[in-house]
């Protein structure tokens, strides 16, 4: 009889638990669900750096240029452009009859607005700014024309545009709604507007039927904010989310698995190094650099820890880089090779090689123990140092404390190898705390006043080069962008910078 | 009574002012926001430098802290590094999820652990109760995290029952609160025993059973009324350990509340968010604490007058 009670009252607890359980798990129609991992906190396209921002923001704003899933630059919402005055300034004829998702024109005021606003004041407390700053300011010269005016020559320009910063934004509006109302309301001239944003939740937007480029297939998109990538791909498994922005490397079997879900693996703008200090340790001589490199089978570790996602590098760049060079190939596995080079630099059994990384990085740590294995089998003394990212970015790597070999890990969505080399190797930048090398210093500038495309890429192209040559890095890996995919998804083009624009895209 | 909740009131802004004050300090210790703001792209020190002083952060610390303090008493938390949210937007956003998850963590562990305290008081010794001393044991030794991805592996993926994450409907309730409740059952269900044991062997119970009333009456209305009193301290203090350990079960969840808050706050050096979820959490903790005290003494007179 007690028992019967007590299995009375259990029986009834579980009813009422389980008694509102109808979930739904299919999506309404015409609505996409995406996952990005950060909640960038604005929408304002000055105010972010976070790829996660342009996932979602690039359906609500256009630059004056775009960049399609090909990675190909054309006309956004400037339709040519051409310069003149010896490349010092830049006019653009701009698309006529858009209008912004209020209502206002956009017009040559809102691309002066847009940059006063960003190489202004406000501007100024963002991250967006510094990317910019090689304009010296915007001339209106009609209602469809505009003129930049350059400080210096920027061969990047055109493609920096396409996004983040250089998104044109809506003046009027912004003038009377003010800045913080702007940043959680934004408007824009996008395929897709504005419907509602909840904090660290998701962000809400609807169909543009107005678009200049035509009107979106998609009624709605919806971008979920979900950290965790274990729960993304729960989300996506259960049919709750449409596409999955985080899967790692270990969880990319089970959504291969999964009958209703595709993985789309690309080569994406990532690549993954291990920066050698050449001011100390045995990591001072090119000849051991060079045998360190040769005795860490990279091919292995993509195999082994990438599950394949991801190839060889042989400079600090993807293929997709502007700069990159197919017959610059990486040094090949070789360690009785390196056994011997280490041997005759005389570098001692059991000399100390010290790996600096990010913490909180799962797969870099598994890289890095692998990385370990084979410097244990040349003879050395590899420890591995986790640090907290901010720890190891903002103190070790500026302040010259890192071990023999740190962590680096890159991925400009500008696919453009001056924006990587120059902070990498100039003398005096923060992620270049050993080095000065007047050669490779004069490389680096004089690329950056080069407008002829294929000249540049020639002095890009010896750049990596000459890098690869005094073995500045033990070059990893370039690992792909990896996406989880409903496959009620039609017409998805899986972008390698993640800045995703749905109009062509429908649900089923 | 007064003088009582006077004193503790005091003791609580000292303990809020010390929580604050160790967050505001050690937060500092480590990590730039300005560089995690920049995203150690394309900077220059000047540029850190011009974000560091929009941020106020090239003040010395204790100016920094007082003007935290005074944004307190005036109810401004100020706004976050990250894209400049109004904090308290955030945390009103944020705080009732994370109280309405403790709550109902807190119900269903109630609901599971009175009725199998019961049945293990009142089968001491023999099988039911072993076998519920080692079920409360096993989950008192469960990691929760593990413990919730392994239901979302079950209830959502497999059985397809229940959202895998998010605050949406009563049913997203379910598994963030079962993983939190199954640690607290646990050991309420230790307690309810004990409790039960300790008031079954009173004299009235056994007047009670002479007197013919029925088992489940005896059980239910004489002896569970006089051993809640336990349960109901214990249940109060736990409410505040509760919030705390909600961050882990908020993450695996993606449930948008304070654990979350702070959680990511912590990684993007975001000194506002942080400081003012903590204030407010510490703000909670130390309040319910205080109630605990004060319905102690309400329940047993005899603790008032002392």
């Amino acid at each position: 009889m007690k028992f019967s009670t007590t299995m009375k009252v259990l029986g009834l607890t579980a009813a009422v638990a389980l008694a509102p359980v109808m979930v739904s798990g299919a999506q309404a129609a015409g609505t996409l669900t995406t996952a990005v991992a950060i909640d960038p906190g604005s929408w304002d396209p000055i105010d972010t750096f976070l790829v996660n921002w342009s996932s979602a923001a690039n359906n609500l704003f256009d630059g004056l240029t775009a960049r399609g899933a090909d990675m190909k630059l054309r006309p956004g919402l400037a339709t040519s452009w051409e310069f003149l005055d010896n490349n010092s300034r830049i006019r653009f004829k701009l698309r006529q009859n858009v209008k912004f998702h209020n209502g206002e024109p956009f017009n040559a005021a809102a691309v002066k607005f847009t940059f006063d606003r960003l190489l202004g004041d406000e501007g100024r407390k963002g991250p967006q700014q510094s990317n910019y700053n090689t304009i010296d300011r915007v001339e209106v010269i009609d209602d469809n024309t505009v003129d930049f005016i350059m400080k210096q020559p920027d061969p990047v320009l055109l493609t920096k545009l396409a996004g983040y910063g250089g998104m044109i934004v809506p003046p009027k509006y912004i003038q009377e709604k003010g800045d913080a109302h702007f940043n959680l309301n934004p408007v824009g001239t996008g395929p897709f507007k504005f419907v509602e944003y909840s904090p660290k939740v998701s962000l809400t937007l609807e169909a543009f039927p107005e678009h200049w480029g035509g009107a979106p297939k998609l009624d709605k998109v919806v971008t979920r904010f979900i950290s965790e990538a274990n729960t993304q791909v729960a989300e996506l498994q259960a049919g709750r989310i449409d596409v999955a922005t985080l899967i790692p490397f270990g969880l990319a079997p089970t959504v291969e698995k999964s009958p209703n879900l595709s993985l789309i693996s690309i080569t994406g703008p990532t690549v993954v190094a291990l920066r050698l200090n050449t001011r100390d340790g045995i990591t001072k001589d090119v000849n051991v650099r060079k045998a360190l490199i040769m005795g860490i089978d990279r091919e292995a570790i993509i195999k082994a820890v990438l599950l394949g996602h991801g190839k060889p590098i042989a400079s600090f760049q993807s293929d997709l880089s502007f700069g990159y060079d197919p017959s610059l190939k990486p040094l090949p596995f070789d360690l009785a090779k390196a056994k011997q080079m280490l041997q005759q630099a005389k570098v001692p059994a059991g000399a100390p090689v010290r790996i600096d990384f990010r913490g909180n990085d799962a797969t870099f740590r598994e890289v890095a123990q692998a990385a370990a294995g084979f410097l244990q089998a040349l003879g050395l003394k590899p420890s591995l140092q986790p640090h907290e990212p901010p720890v190891l970015l903002n103190d070790i790597i500026p302040n010259g404390k890192t071990g023999e070999a740190w962590h680096n890990a890159w991925g400009g969505w500008t696919f453009d190898y001056d924006n990587t080399a120059y902070l990498m190797y100039h003398s005096g930048e923060k992620w270049n705390p050993y080095d000065n090398d007047p050669k490779l210093n004069a490389l680096l500038e004089k690329q950056r006043t080069m407008y002829d495309v294929k000249e540049r890429e020639k002095v890009l192209q010896e750049i990596a080069r000459y890098v690869a040559d005094q073995a500045l890095e033990i070059p990893l890996y370039n690992q792909n962008t990896i996406f989880g995919v409903n496959k009620r998804v039609k017409n998805f083009d899986a972008p390698a910078d993640s800045r995703f624009r749905f109009t062509e895209t429908t649900v089923e | 009574m007064a003088g009582f909740i006077f004193k503790r009131l005091l003791q609580a802004v000292f303990v809020v002012l010390a929580v604050t004050l160790i967050v505001s300090f050690a937060i500092r210790l480590s990590g730039d926001p300005a560089i995690m703001l920049m995203g150690g792209g394309n900077v220059t020190e000047q540029d850190l430098q011009n974000i560091r002083q929009s941020l106020g952060l090239e003040r010395p610390f204790y100016v920094q802290y007082l003007s935290f303090l005074e944004g307190m008493v005036t109810g401004d938390f100020g706004k976050s590094f990250m894209g400049g949210t109004p904090v308290s937007m955030l945390i009103a956003n944020a705080l009732p999820a994370t109280l309405l998850l403790a709550f109902a963590s807190l119900l269903a562990s109630i609901v599971l652990s009175v009725p199998l305290g019961v049945y293990a008081a009142v089968n001491r010794g023999r099988w039911p109760d072993q076998m519920i001393r080692i079920l409360s044991l096993v989950g008192l030794s469960f990691p929760n995290f593990w413990l919730a991805i392994m239901m979302v592996l079950l209830f959502s993926i497999v059985l397809g029952l229940l959202p895998p994450s998010g605050m949406e409907g009563p049913e997203s309730f379910v598994m963030p609160a079962l993983t939190m409740a199954i640690i607290l059952t646990a050991t309420n269900v230790r307690l309810v025993r004990t409790s039960m044991l300790e008031t079954l062997s009173q004299q009235y119970i056994m007047v009670a059973r002479s007197k013919g009333l029925r088992d489940r009456v005896v059980l239910y209305k004489h002896a569970l009324r006089n051993s809640a009193i336990p349960l109901v301290t214990y249940i109060g203090l736990q409410f505040g350990g509760l919030i705390g350990g909600i961050v882990i079960v908020e993450r695996v969840f993606n449930w948008p509340g304070m654990g979350t808050l702070a959680f990511d706050a912590i990684s993007n050096r975001d000194y506002p968010v942080l400081q003012g979820t903590i204030t407010v959490l510490a703000l909670f903790i130390v309040l319910i604490n205080l109630l605990v005290d004060i319905a102690y003494g309400l329940i047993d007179p005899r603790i008032r007058t002392e």
